[in-house]
């Protein structure tokens, strides 16, 4: 079953790219989430639909004519919350309205293209292209680097940005980097989980992770684990019972998250709280 | 030789309302400034302009330098008046969270042996080094604090910037910071700027004080300020504020219904004893003499503004009676010089 399974090129393009791209969220997801800034997923996401529906409007790739779109809106994001001086959410919330309703308008006007937009919107990670998977593993690759140079201070400035500025670490370029990478997964992700779950892609491998983990290394690791297990178990499952591969692998997540709350209340347990780790 | 943090012409607005007005001062090396003022006076939107986290307008110079083009971070330790991390699970441990204070090359690398005895130095310093490989998030908040104590001194900071850090702490931790503050200040000669409104724990070992209500009222040492008339102003409702709290029932602290009245109010009664008598032994010395008699409503003690200074601007009238309206202090001794009433130039 699983030999038939894989040996489809659909279905490999599907997993790799998948994988890649959960990878990604996971990382991002990380720093995201614990800078608050986790439902930035959920708002560009929203703005993919303005993407999309240019894309369907004019008979081009929808994933390259959202990844300008989201770009500028991330851009906007940062503007607002820089100038305007209002909290990260109520920027995100403004950028994704205006992403909905500038999509839900250039559909109703254009008209005709409601099946194709309904696979974006849910999630067809079997149709990804080899050229997308090529995408996937440049941002993956992209994204290590910059981890692996930018750890510590990533590290510092979610845990404590105030005082990481006084540390010398440029934390608004940090946040620029970290919301641009995000717009470009979130471009990548919306053919895998659908425009309207990826947000949940960023959120629950890392929460699931960090209820579980004891130190931010195990953190970053089994926000990755967690996601690349959801991902292929979500896509065998969908292609065995027939059902949507998007939300499959969402509630796969889903049930991670259970397990590891259930884990951080009775195998680490409250008990253990108090408990001196050192020598 | 330039100020440690030099000040000129400051202002700064949220959106429509000015937070501070044009202030001008110059924090010298080896100062130790108490920053007082009421909620809302703009005290913590100073050290953040300090820090550069906020821009305003003015000038702002740290060790000489401009703070949008200042680099040497090490030199300055902060610590703010809550934990980052209080209410949230973030799986770092002790040892990792004070490693972050070295401003070491962000490029990704573990840390040096040198690093870890530095942070391990720092952790015995504020006597958290057992706690080293606990998890920071699991640890309580009077802990965290400490924990980030060491963490704003293991770069061997020359300036420490402190906002209400005591606020969570018990009273022996309490004891233990200001101690440790007040020797880094006289043996290593560690400038500091601190927010506090502890004024009563902390008069023993502050050289200056600073009170800010959207402009600078005072700055200058402590027995100018005791005799400030400006500051003995303002003072005024903050020092009856204090005193009616402690009069809620009818009996004063430090009286014959001490216990009653601690009983009854808790940790913030002994914090406003403090604030009025000058710090726990102080307090209780009094009350073993039987001196504590009854705050007088009306009158402002000197004491309430600052322990150690106030016994001796206030000494003439504490022989008339334990209290002194702050209006009748002595204002003829003040040195102009010793101090910047007003503080705009």
């Amino acid at each position: 079953m699983i030999g038939e399974f894989l040996s489809y090129g659909f279905v490999q393009r599907g997993l790799i790219a998948g994988s890649l791209v959960a990878v990604v969220c996971a990382l991002l997801g990380v720093f995201l989430v614990l800078k608050r800034l986790s439902l930035i997923g959920d708002g560009l996401s929203h703005v993919c639909l303005t993407g999309v529906a240019l894309g369907l409007l004019t008979q081009t790739s929808p994933v390259y004519m959202s990844l300008p779109v989201v770009l500028a809106a991330s851009l906007g994001v940062l503007k607002i919350m820089e100038k305007v001086k209002i909290y990260g959410d109520a920027a995100i919330g403004i950028v994704s309205a205006a992403g909905l309703a500038l999509g839900i308008l250039i559909t109703a006007l254009a008209g005709g293209f409601n099946a194709d937009l309904f696979g974006f919107l849910f999630g067809s990670i079997l149709t990804v292209d080899r050229t997308e998977v090529f995408l996937c593993a440049a941002l993956l690759c992209a994204l290590l680097l910059f981890l692996l140079f930018y750890y510590r201070d990533l590290m510092a400035a979610s845990f404590d940005e105030a005082f990481a500025h006084t540390r010398g670490i440029k934390t608004n370029r940090l946040n620029a980097v970290l919301i641009i990478f995000t717009s470009v997964a979130v471009v990548l992700a919306f053919k895998v989980v659908g425009i309207f779950l990826i947000s949940a892609l960023i959120i629950l491998p890392p929460v699931s992770a960090l209820l579980v983990a004891r130190t931010f290394k195990q953190v970053l690791w089994i926000s990755c684990v967690l996601a690349l297990s959801s991902v292929w178990s979500g896509v065998y499952l969908s292609f065995v019972f027939n059902i949507p591969s998007g939300a499959t692998i969402i509630l796969i997540n889903l049930l991670f998250l259970a397990l590891a709350f259930v884990y951080s209340r009775v195998g680490r347990g409250y008990g253990r709280k108090g408990k001196k780790y050192a020598d | 030789m330039p100020g440690v943090i030099d000040v000129q012409g400051l202002s700064f607005k949220y959106t429509r309302t000015l937070v501070l007005d044009t202030i001008s001062f110059c924090v010298q090396p080896g100062d130790y400034v108490g920053l007082i003022g009421p909620n809302g006076g703009g005290k913590t939107t100073l050290l953040k302009l300090i820090l550069g986290l906020e821009k305003g307008v003015g000038k702002i110079k740290l060790f000489g330098v401009e703070v949008s083009t200042f680099k040497e971070w090490w030199k300055i330790g902060y610590l703010a008046q809550k934990s980052p991390v209080s209410q949230t699970r973030f799986p770092v441990s002790v040892e990792e969270v004070v490693l972050m204070g070295l401003c070491y090359d962000s490029v990704h690398k573990e840390p040096t042996v040198t690093n870890l005895k530095e942070v391990y130095r720092a952790l015995s310093q504020t006597r958290t080094r057992d706690l080293a490989r606990r998890i920071f998030s699991d640890l309580s908040v009077g802990q965290q604090q400490r924990v980030l104590l060491a963490r704003a001194l293991v770069s061997k900071p020359q300036l420490l910037i402190l906002d209400e850090p005591s606020a969570a702490m018990d009273s022996a931790s309490r004891e233990m910071f200001f101690d440790l503050l007040g020797e880094l200040n006289q043996k290593q000669g560690v400038t500091i700027l601190l927010i506090t409104h502890d004024t009563g724990e902390v008069g023993k070992y502050i050289s200056k004080f600073m009170y800010i209500d959207k402009e600078l009222v005072f700055f200058g040492d402590k027995q100018a300020f005791c005799q400030s008339q400006k500051v003995a102003e303002k003072l005024g409702a903050f020092a009856q504020h204090t005193i009616d709290h402690l009069h809620n029932n009818g009996h004063c602290p430090l009286g014959c219904q001490c216990d009653n009245v601690h009983g009854t109010m808790g940790h913030y009664a002994a914090h406003g004893a403090e604030a009025v008598h000058g710090g726990r032994e102080a307090s209780c010395a009094e009350k073993n003499r039987g001196v504590g008699a009854p705050v007088e409503k009306t009158a402002v003690s000197a004491e309430a503004v600052f322990p150690a200074a106030g016994a001796e601007a206030a000494a003439p009238a504490q022989s008339a009676g334990h209290n002194v309206p702050a209006t009748q202090l002595n204002v003829e001794n003040v040195s102009p010089a010793a101090t910047t009433d007003g503080g705009k130039k």
